[in-house]
């Protein structure tokens, strides 16, 4: 079909941004449109003040939604946001109980239950072959079950500590601002830039052509589950260190937004390319979407409705792809049955 | 390209006037058919006469399907004329093809894994065929017609190859059709059941049926066909008496003549050194595989498709298990070995060739990163680099290395498989039809890259089902038949005509002849019976349901009471409703996350009418406003999912918080009474058991027996079960997805009336729950969640079963942690066992 001659590859530098072309220009204009729209409709979403009120939230959405995001990537979903957040938060408050002292330990005691429910999620969906869907609603109970036998549901307070660490501001910028970026700078890095990144995107691509040119597929799927889990712990302890006395269902409300990011960022939920960028732009989007909500007195309990529409807007958006990977499908039987 | 023979089936009519009428029962005049840019068919005209079996002949990709796809009315040609009796038919549906007394049976049975034998029959078969006698004994009466011997209850996912066939050709049997077409009804039968099928032919023909016989193999043709016409390349190429043409020119008409090539010089070495050896390979559908390569030969494999040359391929390395050696250069590999040291070039680029979301580059090299890295950092310059040159080596056309694969022609898109098997640097490279879909410019280059490989010492392995390009290519040619090896060409005998003479002539006994016949009475074959249906779980769900009753009373007495047996079953009346709801989506392989909130919101609704103080007439109007939002729920969810692209778990997770959201739109917080008089009316009960429980459990049987007994809930595990096949066989997919979304949302708002009783508040925040608690109960109950299988009765003892837990866990005074820690342990270890005890079924 293209017909351009073999010597052209040279010139393929150029070429490169062709393919984060569509759910990242989708994502950044959409940003920009959203940004006009609350300086004429609604300046004060868009004060310094309230900026940095809101950046925060922003920013441990985009950290969950690089979790969800790596699990999207693999064909999968990850319904145990909400109890692994929630825990996070409660061990990173209840252990310290105030004392610094303790932080360190409850932080490590945090990694430690993320990465015992990520393995026990990734063996479950890509070793035993449980749907996502089943299998991590369930770890989600049990993560739950472990919030309410650390924290018997009562909030507690947070360390000065760790609200120093998550809450604290430099250069005027919120520190949770900087998590979200260094963990997209590691996310983008591994993921483009290293073999197993790149075989992770692939093998998420299309697993059977990953099998049939030799690869072993299952540690990949499996290690998407523990990835996201320790991705979704650091999301909890922030919030620990942000909120002053957080709930204990505090992931609760971060389920659909994790995955509504990753879809407004362009990842299929069928499974494929990754895009870290646009995932951490679509928090902010979604962030500011809320906040020009309010602000031109859309009730709070109508914030949901605006999520989900969002959600359905971006998936609609790419519904375009969907329909030419569902015409192969469907292209592809036909051949079959009409050799 | 002319044929060698053409006759036109006009000047036949005339002399065969004795046994065909004069008019035949379908015409085909002047059909052609694109899909895209390519001719499947082009200008093709059959008749097709009763009382007359009629061969239709040709090479994969000839067109055969495509022709009888069009007869059935499956496709639509793009030009011609279709008439039966004389009369113009078109447009013809599937529907309307039926109704003219057309029956198929396909090469690939459409039939459903899920369902049993019987209702395959049931769900495929107009009811009409089942009105006069007992279901079972038409059933029965089908299946003997056939010689197909297996219970009619038993699952169709556990009948080999040959019986899924039979079951086809009983389906296709069973209307008494006026034209039927077998589509290589023979490629995986055994001896016996082909000489039933023939004696069926015959008796079908004398009684004046057109039977249209599709098929590779010429030794049938000449047990069976009266008349034979070739397909080459889309084309009619002629039409004759099978009594009057010789096999030498039904040979020549069906390899006609292709392009004189410029296919690269063969190996020129005489007996050079053995590389490559193999020696009593089997496996799956092949057995006793053996040959030998010396350095530069490369090796193809022929014969018809379905032979055990794809397995063989997949065996070769090491996607499939197979015994036997395989040698590379004097060493033997080990299994575990063959993955690593062999490159494939799979047959179908689209599934397992290549991954449409990534770039050419990409493509090429994921399979041999580690040799650009540094310590696993890849080195952007060393992969361009290696990239471009075989890229330049194979002469890729592409915009750019950063092209989306999908915007390559098929050749460069091939030319990348090949990149990629060439830049791991394999021990050998196994090629399975490495030119279909293939241009003719850029096969040439595909089979000179092959020699180059070959000519470098790598042995190359590719499997054909074009005999003139493994003529052209290949050193050493494996004729293969029913999974053995029944011919090996070499050098000067490798021809074309020698290897599809070899190939169709073949007439080796099938692999498995020997087909074990299970015994069917006894108490254990009834217990193994049980076993494999739906409702099996029944056991030991109300097992674990007694047992927790008997250990939670043994610690309180007061557990069995008639209050708080009660108080469980009212609990699990609405968990229930919800659950058959699930139960439903779950059946259609989907998943409909949004009950619970859909729950909560139908209550939140129900609360600002039903309170005491209201007229009849506004309590109606809430309960209307609830059911009727329960609709448009469903449709929205159905609409979604079958419509706009949307997976069922994103449409129902954004009508999750949606609905969630609606509720804290109309109530902030809890508010609005229920009326007392509906609440008591609700829950209302006979001794310990309330009435709404009874309806729960008497709505479940009837659901369950509709599931096996109706045709709606046939259709509903057909289309759950195997979407292609069910819209083949004439299911309404689309309605039927969308129906069932619209069900499960009814159901859940049935379950919203209870929870509405049970709260007795207009609450936003309730109801949420009610999607992991409907999940769980659905997955306890036994419910597959690939679709096809499930049971209704199961679900509503998983109902009960996890209100029990629940309930146990606070009469034992234990935390919240045990409840969610309970449901949770729940919900995975019944997954884990229902997925695992399944797959080894399966296997």
């Amino acid at each position: 079909m293209a017909d351009s001659s073999p010597n052209t590859f040279g010139g393929a530098a150029g070429l490169a941004s062709v393919n984060l072309a569509k759910g990242f220009v989708t994502i950044v204009v959409s940003t920009l449109a959203l940004i006009v729209l609350c300086v004429i409709f609604a300046p004060s979403a868009v004060t310094a003040g309230s900026l940095v009120g809101s950046l925060p939230f922003a920013s441990v959405l985009a950290i969950v939604g690089l979790g969800q995001m790596l699990v999207v990537q693999q064909g999968g979903f990850d319904l145990s946001v909400p109890g692994s957040v929630s825990l996070a938060v409660v061990i990173a408050t209840h252990m310290p109980n105030g004392n610094d002292a303790m932080l360190l330990q409850s932080v490590l005691v945090a990694i430690g239950f993320a990465l015992v429910a990520g393995v026990l999620n990734g063996i479950m969906v890509a070793y035993f072959r449980l749907n996502a869907i089943v299998a991590t609603i369930g770890m989600n109970a049990l993560l739950y079950a472990a919030v309410f036998a650390i924290s018997g549901g009562v909030p507690r307070i947070t360390t000065k500590l760790l609200a120093g660490i998550a809450g604290g501001k430099t250069l005027g910028i919120p520190h949770s601002v900087y998590f979200a970026l260094g963990l997209l700078a590691i996310v983008s890095f591994v993921l483009k830039k290293t073999v197993a990144g790149r075989r992770f995107e692939a093998i998420g691509a299309n697993p059977k052509a990953a099998r049939a040119a030799g690869l072993v597929v299952k540690p990949y799927q499996a290690m998407a589950y523990v990835f996201a889990q320790l991705l979704y712990c650091t999301a909890g302890i922030l919030i620990a260190g942000i909120t002053r006395e957080p709930t204990a269902f505090q992931g609760n409300s971060l389920l659909l937004p994790s995955v509504a990011v990753v879809v407004l960022a362009g990842t299929s939920l069928l499974g494929g390319r990754g895009f870290p960028i646009s995932v951490v732009i679509a928090a902010f989007f979604l962030n500011q979407l809320s906040q020009f909500a309010l602000s031109i007195g859309v009730p709070y309990s109508a914030q949901t409705i605006v999520q989900a529409l969002a959600l359905v807007f971006g998936i609609g958006v790419y519904s375009i792809d969907w329909t030419t990977r569902f015409k192969t499908a469907t292209q592809s039987s036909t051949e079959e049955e009409n050799p | 390209m002319i044929p060698l023979a053409e006759i036109a089936p006009a000047d036949m009519v005339d002399k065969v006037r004795d046994t065909a009428p004069a008019t035949p029962v379908v015409r085909l005049s002047g059909v052609s058919k694109s899909f895209g840019a390519v001719r499947a068919l082009t200008d093709v005209s059959v008749d097709i006469h009763s009382g007359e079996v009629h061969a239709i002949l040709g090479e994969n990709g000839a067109g055969k399907s495509t022709l009888m796809n069009i007869i059935t009315g499956v496709l639509q040609p793009s030009t011609g004329t279709i008439e039966f009796d004389g009369r113009n038919v078109m447009p013809l549906s599937p529907e309307s093809s039926a109704a003219l007394g057309v029956a198929i049976s396909y090469q690939h049975p459409a039939i459903l894994p899920d369902m049993t034998v019987l209702e395959n029959l049931q769900v495929a078969l107009p009811s009409s065929i089942f009105a006069d006698e007992r279901n079972d004994r038409v059933g029965r009466r089908l299946l003997d017609e056939v010689g197909l011997h297996v219970p009619l209850k038993a699952r169709v996912d556990t009948l080999t190859i040959a019986q899924k066939h039979l079951l086809e050709l009983a389906k296709a049997l069973a209307t008494k059709p006026r034209v039927l077409i077998l589509d290589e009804p023979t490629a995986s039968l055994d001896q016996d059941a082909t000489d039933m099928l023939f004696a069926k032919v015959r008796e079908l023909k004398a009684g004046g049926t057109a039977v249209v016989y599709i098929t590779h193999r010429m030794a049938e043709l000449r047990q069976i066909a009266d008349r034979v016409t070739v397909l080459r390349d889309g084309r009619h190429r002629g039409s004759s008496l099978a009594s009057q043409i010789s096999n030498e020119t039904l040979l020549d008409l069906i390899v006609g003549r292709k392009l004189a090539s410029a296919f690269p010089p063969k190996c020129e070495v005489e007996d050079p050194p053995v590389n490559f050896q193999v020696r009593g390979l089997s496996g799956r559908k092949f057995t006793d595989i053996s040959f030998e390569a010396g350095r530069g030969e490369i090796i193809g494999v022929a014969g018809v498709e379905g032979n055990g040359q794809s397995d063989l391929m997949r065996a070769l390395v090491g996607l499939q298990p197979c015994t036997g050696e395989i040698r590379l250069g004097g060493s033997a590999l080990k299994p575990k070995d063959l993955k690593t040291r062999a490159a494939f070039m799979p047959s179908d680029r689209h599934t397992e060739g290549l991954a449409a979301d990534l770039t050419i580059r990409e493509n090429a090299t994921f399979s041999s990163l580690e040799k650009y890295a540094t310590a696993g950092v890849l080195d952007r310059e060393r992969e361009m680099s290696k990239v471009q040159e075989v890229f330049t080596a194979l002469a890729v056309k592409a915009a750019g290395v950063e092209a989306k694969v999908s915007s390559l022609s098929g050749g460069n898109q091939q030319k990348i498989v090949m990149s990629r098997a060439l830049l791991s640097e394999p021990g050998y490279i196994v090629a399975d039809e490495p030119t279909q879909g293939v241009d003719v410019g850029a096969r040439f280059e595909i089979y000179r890259i092959l020699r180059e490989v070959s000519d470098a010492g790598t042995p190359v392995i590719v499997n054909s089902s074009d005999a003139a390009e493994l003529e052209g290519l290949c050193d050493i040619v494996l004729v293969m038949s029913r999974g053995r090896i029944v011919e090996t060409l070499r050098g000067e005998e490798i021809t074309e005509a020698r290897i599809v003479g070899a190939a169709v002539e073949a007439v080796t006994d099938a692999h498995h002849v020997e087909e074990a016949r299970r015994v069917q009475d006894g108490f254990g074959a009834k217990l193994r019976h049980f076993v494999q249906t739906d409702n099996a779980t029944v056991v030991p769900l109300v097992l674990v349901a007694v047992l927790l009753a008997l250990f939670v009373s043994g610690q309180n007495e007061n557990y069995l009471s008639a209050f708080n047996i009660s108080n469980i079953l009212i609990l699990a009346t609405a968990l229930g409703f919800i659950a058959l709801g699930q139960t439903v989506a779950l059946l259609m392989g989907g998943i409909d996350l949004s009950v619970g909130p859909l729950a909560g919101l139908c209550v939140v609704i129900g609360s600002f009418f039903i309170n005491d103080g209201n007229t009849a007439a506004t309590m109606a109007l809430g309960f209307a406003l609830m059911f009727g939002a329960a609709v448009t729920v469903g449709l929205v969810n159905g609409l979604l999912i079958r419509f706009a692209n949307f997976t069922p778990i994103a449409a129902t997770l954004a009508m999750f918080i949606g609905l969630q959201g609606m509720s804290f739109v109309l109530r902030d917080g809890p508010g609005g009474y229920i009326a007392f008089d509906v609440i008591d009316t609700l829950t209302w009960r006979v001794g310990p058991i309330p009435l709404a429980f009874l309806v729960m459990v008497g709505l479940a049987i009837a659901l369950e027996l509709g599931l096996r007994r109706k045709r709606p809930g046939w259709q509903l595990r057909a289309v759950g079960s195997n979407e292609e096949a069910a819209r083949r066989i004439g299911v309404p997919t689309d309605r039927t997805f969308l129906v069932g979304y619209v069900a499960v949302s009814l159901l859940t708002a049935l379950g919203a009336v209870m929870l509405m009783a049970q709260i007795g508040v207009g609450d936003p925040a309730q109801g949420v729950n009610y999607t992991l608690g409907s999940i769980t109960a659905v997955v306890l109950g036994g419910t597959s969640l690939l679709g096809g299988r499930g049971t209704f009765i199961g679900s509503v003892l998983g109902a009960i079963l996890l209100t029990e837990v629940l309930n146990a866990v606070s009469f034992l005074g234990l935390s919240q942690t045990y409840q969610y820690g309970f449901q949770g342990l729940l919900i995975l270890l019944a997954a884990l066992i229902y997925t695992t005890a399944r797959r080894r079924r399966e296997d």
